[in-house]
């Protein structure tokens, strides 16, 4: 029985350092794969939003700091295209 | 920039500023510290307002613009963080969905759907002209 846990926890352990080993990889450093796990992953959603679905709205406030307006108002006669991101 | 300004004859465009993806005080980015783009993450609407018009002021930016609220609604309501691209028909449905960003951020396929319905803009290669010999 110990050395079938031990040999458990060795293949858990190593997946795990794999799996870092990969995200250290795709995130440049090992110290950025932390800030992903950390940071990012918590807010990157696929989301279930699909091809065909009615397009979710909601209130964004404009550059002037004072109007605001919908989403689904700017898409009366012609396509949307929305880009969403940030500076940094 | 260049999909908007080949087919905003076409299509209405809009960027949402979301919330910051490499803020000084989470994830920062060398790349960033070398191109002078160091803020941390707004705590206040007041504050993101302020990095969405830094950010339009520095490149000129020429799309319509819109700011997400504190609550991320948009963010929420389209997983858009930390970038995501995505088209609304005339009949206010979804009809392309880009993949999360960084990884699967890919205007080309947008532009694609855009070709597709309105055609092709071509743009002329560059040709670079050898120096002349003196």
């Amino acid at each position: 029985m110990k050395r079938f846990l031990k040999w458990t926890l060795g293949v858990v352990l190593g997946l795990l350092v794999v799996a870092f080993g990969a995200l250290s990889y795709l995130a440049g450093s090992p110290k950025d794969a932390l800030y992903m796990v950390r940071y990012a992953l918590p807010h990157m959603h696929r989301g279930t939003l699909k091809v065909g679905d009615d397009a979710p709205d909601a209130r964004l406030l404009a550059l002037d700091g004072q109007t605001r307006f919908h989403i689904r108002e700017r898409t009366a006669g012609r396509p949307l295209v929305l880009v969403f991101g940030s500076f940094t | 920039m260049q999909i908007y300004n080949d087919y905003k004859d076409h299509a209405d465009f809009l960027t949402v500023y979301v919330r910051e993806a490499h803020p000084t005080d989470e994830w920062q980015m060398k790349s960033n510290v070398k191109d002078d783009v160091c803020y941390a993450q707004p705590k206040t609407l007041e504050q993101r307002m302020a990095i969405a018009n830094d950010f339009t002021k520095r490149f000129k930016y020429p799309l319509p613009f819109g700011v997400d609220d504190m609550a991320n609604a948009a963010d929420l309501a389209y997983s858009a963080w930390p970038e995501r691209l995505y088209i609304i028909d005339e009949n206010g449905r979804i009809a392309y969905r880009g993949g999360m960003g960084p990884f699967n951020y890919k205007p080309g396929e947008a532009r694609a759907w855009l070709a597709g319905r309105y055609g092709e803009v071509k743009h002329p290669e560059k040709t670079e002209t050898a120096p002349k010999k003196s």
